[in-house]
């Protein structure tokens, strides 16, 4: 039971930590990125940018494995394992950020076959994962009530390691397709859709913080901000995917992409406020081995950076690619 | 009637579970620490009865909740023994009931009196079997011998001797230990509530034939 | 806090000198205003528990001056809790008494405490709402008697109660007429709990999560539950929101006194009928504090012993005893249960032990033989708990005693809170016998009535069929139990019928006051203490609004001497 899996659990956070930090290490200096007032108008394919756009995705689609690798070590940690396949969302998730890693490296111009799997491979886990904690919730006495939502599988944690895949896949198409007059994604504008598709994982992540937090009474008025900032992002990211791509003067979008760091630094001050949770539960730290499992949950608000970072990556794009 | 006076068949569903390993660990605050090392320190002498009574009252623990021989004793008529030396009662009494102390010494002289009445020889050098059998007559409300005063044999039987001696059981680490219980939890409380849900710092039951592996897991709950 | 750690709170008081123990804080202190026996304050309030804690923050908060005495030690539960069984008898009343009748009860444990705070520092800490129809039991059902209060206005304070605690509770709740939401979500469930919904649900009846008095969330200075189990031996943790760190830190801040450590023996009353004080044990002498009015809250034993024991030649069957009924209509709620052994893993000694109720037979009145209601809850006992209660109930010692035992972590049982009918022979009177102070001691006489055993044999007989729902083998009845504790001065509109009037004040004497669970005419099939808190609310509304009009007899000042510092503390 559970004390078996203890490493398992130590491996994946340490595994997720360390990734998460070398996700947000400073490119290279080897590749300049010439400032969008002194890009020259383009009509053609421009691969150097669309492979950088491409880089920062797998660097979002890590950013997120990392967040559900150590969110599912402990979530499944106190689920003791119980059913075998609760270990299956770690190896995705630390295969994912593996692969994640190795494209952020890569400065080629077309698609990775094995991260491409690795990608589709962690989106059909995230789908997969979501019908498993459906089946949880509902087989709970009670059914789908407020009680199995809040504590029994989190319905919405399983997309995260879906929209880690999504991004992924997608940044491998807008790398192949880096030599092609425009990147798209199977035949859709590359920037605009992966804007959309991070909006609703904005969405989707913020609904499910307000599920926990609204579980929490948000007795702590700070809870409020992962409900708030969010969905104003998800709106601003829309906003900038519907804009007329035609329109040069909209499309550097300074509001939406200062909203996306705002996000992305949420993300990690979430986790300090995360941290003062579980000091203020009984016995604080040093009660670690419950507090950790029963306070807010440390490995959650980087979900929210993840995105952010994915959301940059689409405007990126935007901003370089008028028919992106 | 289930016969009484047969050993109890203890199955060994926590082995090696030993709830004190927890003892320095997260789920004891340092007041229980405190009031279970003063009860493991409770030695086989009495402060309360005299040595007569606490050979008796030894004897009627023993029937009670009898121990098995694989393991040092619990000091069962210690502990009631020293309840009534600390003078803990608990809160009521039936009517024609002295209060918990005198209730115990007549009592105890009543079943005396009742043994060499019925026996000719004292409660203690009885076979077992005729102790459970004393027992059970106080227990139905049949022992009339003048030293019961107005006090009912039954009341005392389940409201003193049963209830203290039972108490005084459970509130031993090794009862804990034996029946799989998490034992004291402040400041760690639990995590894992729902069914078949075990915490890493309780016991594991072992299931028939994998008493190694609970074994195993057991020797680790801290 | 070392030096503090060597205190002993069953030993001397804490609460002297200006400074009450912090309960939240290790070894901590909070200031208190201090008041002298010699100066006549507003208030006395006996008992500091659901009835006096409570009303004793609100006076206070009003602005009234306030000493409230308790006769247990002030505990910090941080530092003074252990967990264990044992120890923590510490909290309950466990004075001599004694107990009679043909259905005598168990005091002692679950229907008494001994301790600032009351009883509530070792509750169960489940918080309901009275069914609407039974404040007009009499008139809508044909059972009991009327409340003189009407239940849409009970409605409100237990709104503020609920608010105040911070209770945890669903979201939406199956039974009665819309209720706010409560403030914090429902616990998660336990196995226990699980057992008791998959019951409710094969037989077709609703369930929901217990509301509680124990925090899902943290709030100030108190941590959330842990889920330790040990909530009737005393919360270590401070989630529990017993009157100890919820009303009675709000009441010192407010300028309320309290005496921990100091047994009120009799109310002294004066030429005029008025009561002028009382006279206290405290420190191994007795005291004589002078008040403008007194307030009994010394729960349903106590409240009327007190009353008794202050007979004077004037008042020969006791204080505000015209009616006679001082001590009558005591009415226990019955606390049967149902066990049994599932093949699962349940280990109920985590967490609250009832996380989820079934109010069905509170509310569905077709299909019974019987008056009154009852409700049930999924349990956890600790093993001192279930070892007696194998003992006793079921009659087991020797070797099937302890092989039983080692079942512990199997077992479910379905517990009834249920509706006992008021019988004038139920009562409390005064032994001859006296206690350590040299009371007279309290004598209890209890009978159940044909309703309450026709209400005991339909419940067990549908707790069985749930338990056998839910898989349990092995099942059995335990049908001794007592729990909580009413009755004994009743409130009503008339002075021949009733102890008190509506707002608690006794029909005899003006001054004299009666704030607990004494006052209920009837009890409903649910925990008394969310009712008592909000009684408790609702007659502080109604002393400040008679205070303002004038209308309190014994000279007291109007409130508005310290109208501003109340503004300032309960801001």
């Amino acid at each position: 039971m559970s004390n078996d899996t203890d490493w398992l659990v130590g491996a994946g956070l340490a595994l997720s930590a360390i990734a998460a930090t070398a996700m947000l290490q400073p490119r290279p200096r080897t590749s300049p990125s010439p400032a969008p007032a002194r890009l020259p108008p383009r009509t053609g394919p421009h691969p150097r940018a669309s492979v950088r756009a491409a880089r920062r995705l797998n660097r979002a689609a890590g950013m997120l494995a990392a967040s559900v690798l150590a969110d599912s070590s402990v979530e499944h940690y106190r689920g003791s394992f119980k059913n075998k396949a609760m270990v299956t969302p770690l190896a995705v998730s630390a295969l994912t950020l593996a692969m994640s890693a190795h494209g952020t490296a890569d400065r080629r111009p077309w698609a990775h076959r094995l991260r491409d799997g690795s990608y589709l491979l962690a989106a059909a886990t995230g789908l997969i994962g979501t019908g498993f904690h459906v089946y949880n919730v509902t087989k709970k006495v009670g059914g789908f009530s407020w009680q199995n939502l809040f504590y029994g599988a989190p319905l919405g944690a399983p997309m995260a390691i879906l929209l880690s895949g999504l991004l992924g896949f997608c940044s491998e198409r807008v790398r192949d397709t880096s030599r092609a007059r425009r990147p798209h994604v199977f035949g859709l504008p590359a920037a605009r859709t992966i804007a959309a598709v991070t909006a609703a994982g904005l969405l989707g992540t913020s609904g499910e913080a307000g599920l926990l937090h609204f579980r929490g009474a948000f007795h702590n008025p700070f809870m409020a901000v992962p409900v708030t900032l969010p969905p104003l992002g998800a709106a601003l990211l829309f906003n900038a995917a519907a804009r007329d791509p035609d329109d040069d003067a909209t499309r550097a979008h300074p509001l939406t992409r200062a909203w996306m760091w705002l996000l992305a630094a949420m993300g990690f001050i979430g986790i300090g406020f995360h941290a003062y949770g579980v000091s203020r539960n009984m016995g604080g730290w040093r009660n670690w081995s419950q507090n950790i499992l029963a306070g807010p949950p440390l490995p959650a608000p980087p979900s929210f950076t993840g995105l952010a970072l994915a959301g940059l990556a689409a405007l990126g794009l935007m901003r370089e690619h008028p028919d992106a | 009637m289930h016969d009484r006076s047969r050993p109890p068949a203890l199955p060994n569903r926590y082995p090696d579970y030993d709830v004190l390993a927890k003892r320095n660990g997260e789920s004891w605050n340092d007041k229980t620490r405190e009031v279970i090392a003063e009860r493991l320190a409770v030695t086989a002498t009495p402060l309360f009865f005299s040595a007569s009574e606490f050979l008796l009252l030894e004897a009627i623990a023993a029937r009670i909740v009898p121990q098995p021989s694989s393991r040092p004793p619990i000091p069962v008529a210690a502990l009631v023994d020293r309840k009534l030396h600390a003078d803990v009662a608990d809160g009521y009494r039936a009517d024609g009931m002295p209060r918990h102390r005198d209730a115990w010494r007549r009592g105890l002289r009543a079943l005396e009196a009742e043994a060499r009445a019925a026996f000719q020889r004292p409660f203690v050098e009885l076979s077992e079997a005729t102790q459970d059998e004393l027992l059970r007559h106080a227990e139905a409300g049949e022992l009339k011998a003048a030293d019961w005063g107005g006090m009912r044999c039954e009341d005392f039987f389940k409201r003193r001797l049963l209830h203290d001696i039972v108490l005084a059981y459970y509130a031993h680490p090794t009862a804990w230990s034996e029946i799989g219980w998490g034992g004291p939890a402040s400041p760690r409380g639990y995590v894992r509530l729902d069914v078949n849900d075990r915490d890493p710092w309780e016991p594991a039951e072992a299931e028939p034939g994998r008493e190694q592996e609970a074994a195993r897991i057991n020797r680790h709950v801290r | 806090m070392s030096v503090e750690m060597s205190d002993d709170p069953q030993a001397t008081p804490r609460a002297i000198e200006g400074r009450a123990p912090d309960v939240f804080r290790p070894g901590g202190w909070v200031p208190m205003r201090c008041h002298r026996d010699e100066d006549a304050v507003d208030f006395v309030i006996v008992g500091t528990g659901a009835g006096g804690g409570t009303l004793a923050c609100k006076l206070a908060e009003y602005g009234f001056s306030v000493v409230a005495l308790d006769a247990g030690p002030y505990f910090r539960p941080l530092e003074d809790f252990a967990s264990d069984e044992s120890e923590q008898t510490k909290l309950y009343w466990t004075d001599d008494r004694i107990s009679d009748g043909a259905n005598p009860l168990q005091l002692g444990s679950n229907n008494s405490g001994k301790a600032v705070g009351g009883s509530t520092v070792h509750f169960a800490m489940v918080s309901l709402r009275f069914r609407p129809e039974w404040f007009k039991s009499r008139t809508l059902l044909g059972y009991g008697a009327d409340w003189p209060i009407d239940w849409r206005e009970m409605w409100n304070y237990y709104t503020e109660v609920e608010q105040a605690l911070k209770i945890s509770g669903p979201i939406t709740y199956p039974w009665g007429p819309k209720r706010p939401r409560y403030p914090y979500r429902a616990h998660p469930l336990n196995a226990a709990a699980r057992v008791l919904a998959k019951g409710c649900e094969a037989l077709g009846v609703s369930w929901t999560e217990t509301p509680l008095a124990t925090l899902s969330a943290p709030r100030g200075l108190a941590h959330p539950c842990v889920y330790r189990g040990f909530c009737v031996a005393g919360c270590s943790t401070n989630a529990k929101q017993s009157a100890l760190v919820t009303w009675i830190p709000r009441a010192l801040a407010a300028g309320a006194e309290i005496r921990d450590l100091a047994m009120v023996g009799r109310i002294e009353v004066d030429d005029d009928d008025l009561v002028s004080g009382v006279h206290y044990h405290r420190g191994g002498r007795w005291h004589f504090q002078r008040a403008r009015n007194v307030v009994v809250a010394g729960y349903a034993i106590e409240t009327p012993r007190l009353l008794l024991n202050s007979a004077t030649d004037r008042h020969r069957d006791g204080l505000a005893n015209s009616s006679g009924l001082v001590g009558k209509n005591l009415m226990t709620q019955s606390n049967q249960a149902v066990w049994g052994l599932m093949d699962d893993e349940i280990r109920s000694y985590k967490g609250p032990p009832s996380l989820a109720i079934t109010e069905h037979w509170n509310y569905q009145d077709k299909g019974k033989d019987f008056f009154g209601g009852y409700a049930y809850m999924s349990q956890g006992p600790l093993p001192q708990l279930w070892a007696n209660t194998l003992a006793q109930a079921r009659g087991l010692w020797g070797a099937r005693l302890v092989e039983e035992m080692t079942n512990y972590n199997h077992v479910a049982g379905l517990k009834i809170v249920g509706e006992m009918l008021p019988q004038e022979r139920n009562r409390v009177t005064l032994a001859d016998e006296v206690d350590q102070y040299g009371l007279r001691i309290p004598r209890v006489t209890y009978s159940w009535c044909d309703n309450d055993r026709r209400l005991i044999d339909h419940s067990l007989a549908f707790m069985t069929r749930a338990l056998e729902a839910a898989g349990a083998k092995d099942i059995w009845t335990q049908d001794d139990d007592t729990c909580h504790l009413n009755g004994t001065a009743r409130m009503g509109d008339d002075p021949r019928a009733s102890v008190v009037d509506a707002d608690c004040r006794s029909w005899d004497i003006p001054n004299l006051w009666i704030c607990d669970g004494s006052v209920f005419p009837t009890v409903g099939g649910v925990n008394p203490s969310l009712t008592i808190q909000a009684i408790a609310c609702r007659t502080a509304d109604r002393i400040r609004a008679m205070a303002r009009r004038g209308e309190l007899t014994g000279q007291r000042a109007t409130g508005t001497r310290t109208a501003a510092h109340a503004t300032s503390a309960s801001s």
